[in-house]
């Protein structure tokens, strides 16, 4: 069987539309993960011990798991202990970004030691309460060195979204089997998946490059 | 509710079979990905442009697709090329070329961040191209080679669970049927999650210690306190 360029094509209006399915999740995960990275971030900071010792379980645990078994663990797990049956999508949604959460924290982690120290000690000096040294002096400057890391964060959450497909999301890889199966071709429409995630990965790493060229411009 | 243990307690045997094959997957995906990591890294590293641009597209096209979508790209490709495997190979197929990629990467940042003299002294003095990479280049990179190979095994490992989608009876395929029969999902996968977590966590280990023993770990450079309590997450309020 030879490949045939035009299944693809014919494919890629469907499968593109998809991708915005793909999309919309990635960023709405995203969102959800930036703000519950930083809220681990600050918390962590305080080192109440009970606290920290559970946050570090949890990031072993998210660490040490592949994210297809969050997955399955927040859309068939959850149901089952709690009672609390999520939509597909939702729970897809809750599973990466609580996953990205704490990879984000991370990064956060390793970058904070880079700030200058004397902007605390001068902080403080000047009698900032705390929640304005986070928000004013430290995660301004913290979220500028981070980009470059939070962009490859973002090609991992754009990739795991292509995941949700399993739990039954109608996203651009399941949308791309449908057709294959439809056709008896599915090789193809895959590769118009496969297209779909690449433009949108490398969309990203461009913005990442334009970012970092004008971080650099800006501190020169 | 309560956890009911009798599911994976009965099903222990079939778990560990699950782990024993995610293992087994990961190990041939380490050796084969090595080498094609090494030779792309030499493709890359040897000056010849179309060598270069065709790693650099290998690469760019492994960060930037799923790992599911190579495995299917791979999985329904090959055969309509006419080149019929067992899914399992196929599995390792994909997974080699993933992890391939990016240890690709890793030897060439390794090759790169050593002076550029070694390599041309190493030539100067009459060795073979071979030669000189294999007594002057390669014991130098494989101490801080390692760190991010492990990382990136790690990575590695925990996406072969993907490979469960083309019905390869590993680790997270061995969970899908036990929660088919039983219909207890959260015991299922608590287990499967605590088997993975249980071989990342025994490899992480392992690398910490070689990490630890490799170079005395340089952190925290003189922070005050005060600066600490903003700056460091870890250990005591200050």
């Amino acid at each position: 069987m030879k490949f045939d360029l035009s299944l693809v094509l014919a494919a890629l209006p469907r499968v593109s539309d998809a991708a915005l399915v793909n999309l919309r999740i990635a960023i709405l995960a995203l969102c959800l993960a930036l703000l519950g990275g930083t809220a681990l971030t600050v918390l962590r900071s305080l080192k109440i011990p009970s606290v920290n010792r559970v946050i570090a379980v949890l990031l072993s645990f998210i660490r040490g798991t592949p994210i297809l078994i969050q997955i399955f663990l927040v859309y068939y797990g959850l149901p089952a202990a709690t009672g609390l049956r999520l939509a597909p999508e939702v729970a897809g949604i809750a599973a990466i970004a609580i996953n990205s959460s704490f990879f984000i924290s991370e990064i956060m982690r390793g970058s904070l030691p880079e700030i200058e120290g004397g902007q605390i000690e001068a902080s403080t000096a000047l009698g900032l309460p705390p929640s304005v040294i986070w928000r004013k002096v430290i995660l301004p400057q913290l979220f500028r060195k981070i980009s470059p890391m939070l962009i490859n964060e973002g090609t991992v959450v754009v990739k795991g979204t292509a995941l949700l497909s399993v739990i039954t999301v109608v996203e651009a890889l399941r949308v791309s089997q449908q057709i294959g199966a439809a056709k008896f071709r599915p090789f193809e429409p895959i590769v118009a998946a496969a297209l779909m995630f690449l433009t949108i990965n490398l969309a990203l790493m461009a913005l990442g490059w334009a970012l970092e060229r004008r971080f650099a411009r800006e501190i020169r | 509710m309560a956890l009911d243990l009798s599911v994976i307690t009965d099903n222990i045997p079939l778990f560990l079979e699950g782990a024993w094959m995610t293992l087994r997957i990961a190990a041939a995906a380490f050796v084969a990905g090595m080498a094609i990591g090494t030779l792309a890294a030499v493709a890359s590293l040897s000056g010849i442009a179309p060598l270069r641009w065709l790693v650099a597209g290998y690469i760019a096209i492994m960060r930037g697709i799923p790992f599911i979508v190579l495995l299917f790209l791979i999985h329904y490709g090959l055969p309509a090329a006419g080149i019929r495997n067992p899914a399992l190979v196929n599995g390792i197929a994909a997974l080699s070329l993933f992890a391939g990629a990016y240890y690709t990467e890793i030897i060439r940042a390794c090759v790169r961040a050593l002076p550029k003299g070694q390599w041309e002294s190493a030539r100067a003095i009459g060795m073979s191209p071979f030669a000189a990479a294999r007594i002057v280049i390669v014991p130098q990179i494989l101490a801080p080679m390692v760190p991010p190979v492990v990382n990136c095994t790690m990575t590695m490992i925990k996406e072969s669970s993907v490979i469960s989608s083309i019905t390869v009876a590993e680790l997270t395929f061995s969970g899908l049927v036990v929660q088919g029969n039983t219909f207890a999902p959260f015991e299922v996968f608590i287990a499967v999650a605590l088997l993975y977590w249980l071989i990342c966590g025994l490899f992480a280990t392992a690398a910490r210690a070689f990490e630890s023993r490799l170079a005395g770990t340089r952190r925290n450079r003189g922070l005050t306190p005060l600066v600490g309590r903003y700056l460091i997450l870890e250990g005591r309020r200050t």
